[in-house]
């Protein structure tokens, strides 16, 4: 399987799917850790990919996605942005709204925690 | 040109920002995966203009991502970006 099919076949079939380093349980790269960090906090169930492990999706992602850096989130198939961009609609609540249009269950509670603690 | 000017020219002729700092903030990270001992692996970047107005914010992304061009990029570790 070409590493464009493996993408899509992953974004397909997980509602939630974060592009790592690392994996959502060991984190390796600070940035990578934040966003999985926010979504374990939320009680998102999504499927981590670790690109440390496969050359070809590491580089396979930047170009599907048009997008030079990792981490990356997908929700239902579509591109959210990176830690930047995640940690942004975290904070705005955006990313609830992205989630909730999505019928991605979460923990509300704990979003509006993550919002108090930065506030 | 050391590579702060070089990021601060291609943004400024890009986008003629209001404001713009380039940050490097390789030494916060010294030591960890991504510090390549060049002291110019990790960036930040604070911009400000009226090119982004109306744009998603991985439109904006991206069109930073395209003014650096695919040489920068592929020199720094990590970029953030920070869009008032």
């Amino acid at each position: 399987m070409t590493a464009e099919t493996q993408i899509k076949d992953t974004i397909s079939t997980n509602d939630v799917v974060l592009f790592m380093k690392g994996t959502k349980s060991m984190p390796q790269c600070g940035f990578s850790s934040r966003v999985a960090g926010v979504l374990n906090f939320m009680g998102v169930e999504f499927a981590d990919v670790n690109v440390l492990a496969d050359e070809d999706i590491r580089q396979g992602i930047k170009d599907f996605s048009d997008w030079p850096t990792i981490p990356q989130l997908y929700v239902k198939g579509e591109f959210v942005g990176g830690c930047d961009i995640i940690t942004e609609m975290t904070l705005s609540g955006e990313l609830d709204t992205l989630l909730d249009e999505n019928g991605v269950t979460y923990d509300k509670d704990a979003a509006d925690k993550i919002r108090e603690a930065n506030a | 040109m050391a590579l702060k000017d070089e990021i601060h020219a291609k943004l400024d002729a890009a986008f003629q920002p209001s404001s713009l700092e380039v940050i490097n903030e390789s030494h916060l990270h010294a030591g960890h995966a991504g510090d390549d001992g060049s002291g110019e692996s990790h960036w930040r970047l604070e911009i400000s203009s009226t090119a982004f107005e109306g744009q998603s914010r991985v439109a904006r992304h991206r069109a930073i991502h395209a003014a650096l061009g695919d040489d920068i990029i592929a020199r720094i570790h990590a970029l953030s970006i920070q869009i008032g």
